[in-house]
């Protein structure tokens, strides 16, 4: 680090590049062609020299093998020389058993390879022995098996002859050297000389030879008759035969040198060098996969390099390294692109940094010394810091120490986050909720989430709080609403066992009544997927108590209007039957017409007329089934007079002209004497009268300033049998005109009207034998009054 | 000329026939049909007489037949028979050239003389029909050039005038207004100058 932010050209440890390896070729088998080479070199001068000394030995081998030759030759020949010489004296009987036994001694001492020497006839008795010490034969000796065979074989052939070895007294191999003796041309017999061909190499070849060769005697039959070897091995390449010169009996001797320096000397050069070949190219591989496995280590570190090094420049977060003192040594570009400053401006500054607005040095100050000790808290220091053009921005700094690769400290890494815009959307997010929240509270239906397995409330909004409590929230809600709350009979599906898939679907939708405060509330419950992926439920529960009232007030209405409607249908069928009536008593009168034409003028038929008039009963007769249609509908329509109170009726009729009144702001006065005796009168009829004449004057006050819209109703005792009721208006009044035919059936100054309210109301009035009047109010405005029978004391 | 008939039309059966059996004692020739379709497809140009009609009937209304009578060039005078409160619509029919209208429940008496006058109206205006149709006949028999001379005679000019204009003889003019008076069957000029204007 200290090196890096020495220069500022210089890239710290994290920008510098290795160099790239060279380019691998066929290079690396040079080594192991050499090596090759080498080898094969050395193992053909190892057999060339090899071969020079097999040479050499091979030379040296027939030098000695020629000395052996004639050596043994010269002795072999001495040998039959001397038996020759005595074979010729016995032959011209100048030998005495006295010379014989003298001169073949002193033979034998000589020789150590003889042991004895014999005189033996013909029969193969032996008959002198010589020295007659000799233990291997003695005197009258029957000679048997080979040797026998031998002797014969001689006299036979009359010539010298080496007989076949044998196991001699002392059980030593031993040969006899027969030389038969003829006297004219009869054999007398033969001397023989026992012999070890044993001894015979020994006393002859020197111990020097013996130690280098090993020596094999084999008779014709290439048999192995002898042999002198030890168990040293033998090389058979340099070996040589020589023939032993004896009589009728073709021995050789085979010599062959001992190898020297053990069986495995030859191979031992190739063997090293084969070894050290091996060794060299085991070397070599290995340093061959150090090598490789030391590249792709470099490689893999390059990439690696190359990564972190585009990492740190593609980051949009800003790094900045610094030492324990706290200079800069390493900005990454983002940092750079994020303060405005190059990196010359910031590598090597120590704090205050040129990006800190001054109005920030001692709260920046403060996090950096604080940073320094370690103590950076976890969530980063959020601060307000300067670009280069003076824009002020905020940031989240992140501490974490720098970590040589020994392990030691060496300084502090720090990554900073533009969070202005998190920020921005953070509070706006916040506001957002907020704004959530207030919408939620400022509704009047309770709302609220509950978990759909759990039951546990999630989230509640202020009617419902107030409704169920204001701890409602992480309660349970089966309990919490257990005052209004669908019966589970009643629920679509089965909250518990909704899979996610199922979502969003609806629960539940209807009226249910609070159980406590009686209260009624409009119920939409649904299950969706929570903001946390579970299934809830929410429920919105309006408060519909008002509206339902108002909805009774309506239906009670409604009921009303029906019963009153069979009024109003009586005024429109009388007119319309006023129309059918027509026809039939058009009819009638044309009939009679014609008859009584025809009767004047005196031509007519009879039968005609008879016919006509009776057409003209059949009209009457559907006259007749008109009138009673119309009487059948009055009889229904019946009115049902009871006894009520005054202000009853008013009370009740008000009730259905509030809406009217409320939607027209239209202030209704009722003054009631408290004493009023109570009517006779059939209710709905006189509700209906009233209702009537309410709404005229809240019509009629249409165009009346809203401050001046009042209706008063008044009621007083008029006399003894009767009550009189005003309804009076300030609306525009009436034309003089007008007020008696506005009792006319389908008169009307209305746009929509019927015509036949009035006249309905008054034929109702006049059906309690009261009376229903009109008359223009002082003040502008009109004064419909009317009377009705009240109840007749008993006294 | 033809005898007249009145033609009702009613959707009421008892009121057709009741008509029926108080017109024929009065002497009436009587047709009733029970729809306005009913007598648009028994109409024909030779009728002669009136329509006495009912406001109300379902399907065609009387005054929609009347629009279509009118359409077709019929010359029938139109009674028309209101109910209650349909005093507007009679008013309309009237305002539409009907002749009368009658109100029901009517007395015959007012529904006869009414009948007595549509009949009388109608008569006339056949009887107009077909003199206007026999001169129009006439002129239609006069060749060209007595058309021509008699239009210039019509218009007032002299003999001497025609010839020069039409570059004939006075000879000729007069030979061919002789020929046009007795075509015409006309003696006098004033004659010819009537009937010429009451076909134009």
């Amino acid at each position: 680090m200290a090196r890096a932010a020495g220069s500022a050209k210089n890239r710290p440890m994290f920008v510098r590049t290795p160099p790239r390896q060279p380019q691998q070729t066929l290079l690396w088998l040079a080594p192991y062609v050499a090596i090759g080479i080498f080898a094969l070199a050395m193992l053909v001068v190892t057999a060339l020299l090899q071969w020079r000394e097999q040479d050499t030995a091979l030379s040296a081998l027939e030098g000695d093998m020629h000395w052996a030759e004639r050596t043994i030759e010269a002795r072999l020949h001495a040998h039959q020389d001397f038996l020759s010489e005595l074979t010729r004296e016995q032959e011209f009987r100048q030998l005495t058993y006295e010379s014989f036994q003298v001169r073949a001694a002193r033979y034998v001492r000589d020789n150590p390879e003889i042991t004895a020497i014999v005189w033996v006839g013909t029969d193969g008795k032996v008959e002198w022995v010589s020295p007659h010490e000799a233990t291997a034969v003695f005197v009258g000796e029957q000679l048997t098996g080979v040797r026998l065979a031998a002797l014969e074989e001689a006299l036979r052939i009359r010539r010298p002859s080496f007989s076949p070895d044998y196991g001699d007294a002392s059980l030593r191999r031993a040969n006899d050297l027969i030389y038969p003796v003829q006297r004219g041309s009869s054999d007398i017999g033969a001397f023989s000389a026992m012999m070890s061909l044993e001894a015979l190499l020994r006393v002859t070849l020197p111990a020097t030879f013996t130690a280098r060769y090993s020596l094999t005697v084999v008779d014709a039959d290439n048999r192995e008759v002898l042999s002198n070897s030890s168990i040293s091995p033998t090389d058979r390449k340099i070996s040589g035969t020589i023939s032993l010169d004896l009589p009728n009996n073709r021995l050789g001797l085979d010599i062959v040198a001992y190898r020297g320096g053990g069986i495995w000397a030859p191979f031992v050069p190739a063997a090293l060098i084969l070894v050290l070949t091996l060794i060299a190219t085991t070397t070599l591989i290995q340093l061959r996969r150090h090598a490789r496995r030391r590249a792709e280590t470099e490689e893999q570190l390059r990439a690696a390099y190359a990564f972190r090094l585009a990492m740190s420049q593609s980051l949009i977060t800003g790094l900045r390294a610094i030492d324990l003192e706290g200079r800069i040594t390493f900005v990454n570009d983002a940092f750079c692109r994020m303060t405005g400053f190059s990196e010359s401006e910031l590598v090597g500054v120590k704090p205050p940094y040129p990006y800190w607005p001054p109005e920030e040095f001692a709260q920046l100050q403060i996090n950096i010394d604080t940073a320094l000790a370690g103590q950076a808290p976890a969530s980063g220091f959020e601060m307000r810091i300067m670009r280069k053009n003076g824009e002020r921005f905020d940031v989240r700094l992140y501490f974490s120490p720098l970590i040589a690769t020994d392990g030691k400290q060496i300084g502090w890494m720090a990554s900073m986050n533009d969070i202005t815009e998190p920020k921005r959307a953070r509070v706006e997010l916040e506001r957002a909720h907020e704004r959530f929240v207030t919408v939620i509270d400022g509704l009047d239906s309770a709302v609220h989430v509950a978990d759909a397995g759990s039951r546990e409330i999630l989230f509640a909004n202020r009617a419902f709080q107030s409704v169920f409590g204001f701890d409602a929230i992480g309660r349970d809600s089966a309990i919490v609403t257990a005052a209004c709350r669908p019966p589970p009979e009643a629920l679509v599906l089965d909250p518990a066992g909704l899979s996610p898939d199922d979502l969003p679907c609806e629960l539940f939708d209807g009226e249910i009544q609070h159980l406590m405060s009686g209260h009624w509330y409009h119920v939409h419950e649904r299950a969706i997927r929570w903001v946390d992926g579970r299934t809830v439920r929410v429920q919105i529960a309006a408060d519909i108590t008002d509206r339902k009232h108002i909805d009774e007030v309506n239906l009670q209405q409604q009921k009303r209007l029906e019963q009153t409607s069979r009024l109003i249908t009586m005024g429109e069928m009388a007119s319309s039957l006023a129309h059918e009536l027509n026809q039939p008593l058009s009819a009638i009168a044309n009939y009679c017409a014609g008859c009584v034409k025809r009767m004047h003028s005196g031509n007519y038929q009879l039968d005609d007329l008879l016919a006509a008039m009776q057409k003209a009963g059949e009209q009457a007769e559907r006259a007749g089934k008109i009138i009673r249609r119309m009487r059948d509908m009055v009889k229904k329509s019946d009115p049902n007079r009871q006894p009520v109170h005054l202000a009853q009726l008013i009370d009740e009729a008000r009730a259905f002209a509030d809406i009217e009144a409320q939607r027209s702001s239209t202030q209704l006065l009722i003054d009631i004497p408290e004493n009023l005796p109570r009517i006779v009168v059939d209710r709905i009829m006189i509700e209906q009268v009233l209702l009537n004449l309410i709404k005229n004057g809240i019509e009629a006050m249409h165009d009346t300033p809203v401050e001046h819209r009042r209706l008063s109703i008044r009621a007083r005792h008029l006399d003894q049998r009767q009550v009189e009721v005003t309804v009076a208006d300030r609306g525009h009044g009436m034309a003089e005109a007008d007020v008696e035919k506005i009792f006319t059936p389908f008169y009307t100054t209305k746009e929509e009207g019927m015509g036949i309210g009035l006249a309905i109301c008054r034929s109702i009035i006049e059906f309690h034998q009261g009376r229903l009047w009109v008359e223009p109010r002082r003040d502008g405005g009109t004064v419909f009054r009317f009377t009705v029978p009240i109840e007749e004391e008993d006294d | 000329m033809t005898e007249q008939t009145i033609y009702v039309v009613d959707d009421d059966e008892a009121m057709r026939d009741s008509m029926t059996w108080l017109l024929e004692g009065e002497g009436y020739r009587v047709a009733c049909f029970a729809s306005a379709d009913a007598f648009l497809g028994a109409r024909h140009e030779a009728m002669n007489g009136c329509l006495v009609l009912d406001v109300r009937m379902p399907e065609m209304s009387g005054l929609e037949l009347q629009e279509k009578l009118d359409t077709l060039g019929s010359r029938l005078p139109i009674i028309f028979v209101t109910g209650h409160g349909d005093v507007p619509m009679a008013v309309a029919a009237l305002q539409r050239g009907a002749c009368d209208f009658i109100e029901k429940p009517f007395r015959n008496a007012d529904l006869l003389s009414r009948i007595e006058q549509a009949l009388q109206l109608g008569s006339e205006l056949a009887a107009r029909h077909r003199r206007d149709s026999a001169i129009a006949q006439r002129i239609d028999h006069l060749t060209q050039r007595e058309r021509e001379v008699m239009e210039l005679v019509v218009a007032g000019k002299l003999n001497k005038q025609i010839a020069d204009q039409l570059d004939i003889s006075m000879k000729t003019v007069e030979a061919h207004r002789a020929r046009v008076m007795e075509k015409m069957g006309v003696r006098t000029l004033a004659e010819l100058v009537r009937a010429v204007m009451t076909v134009s």
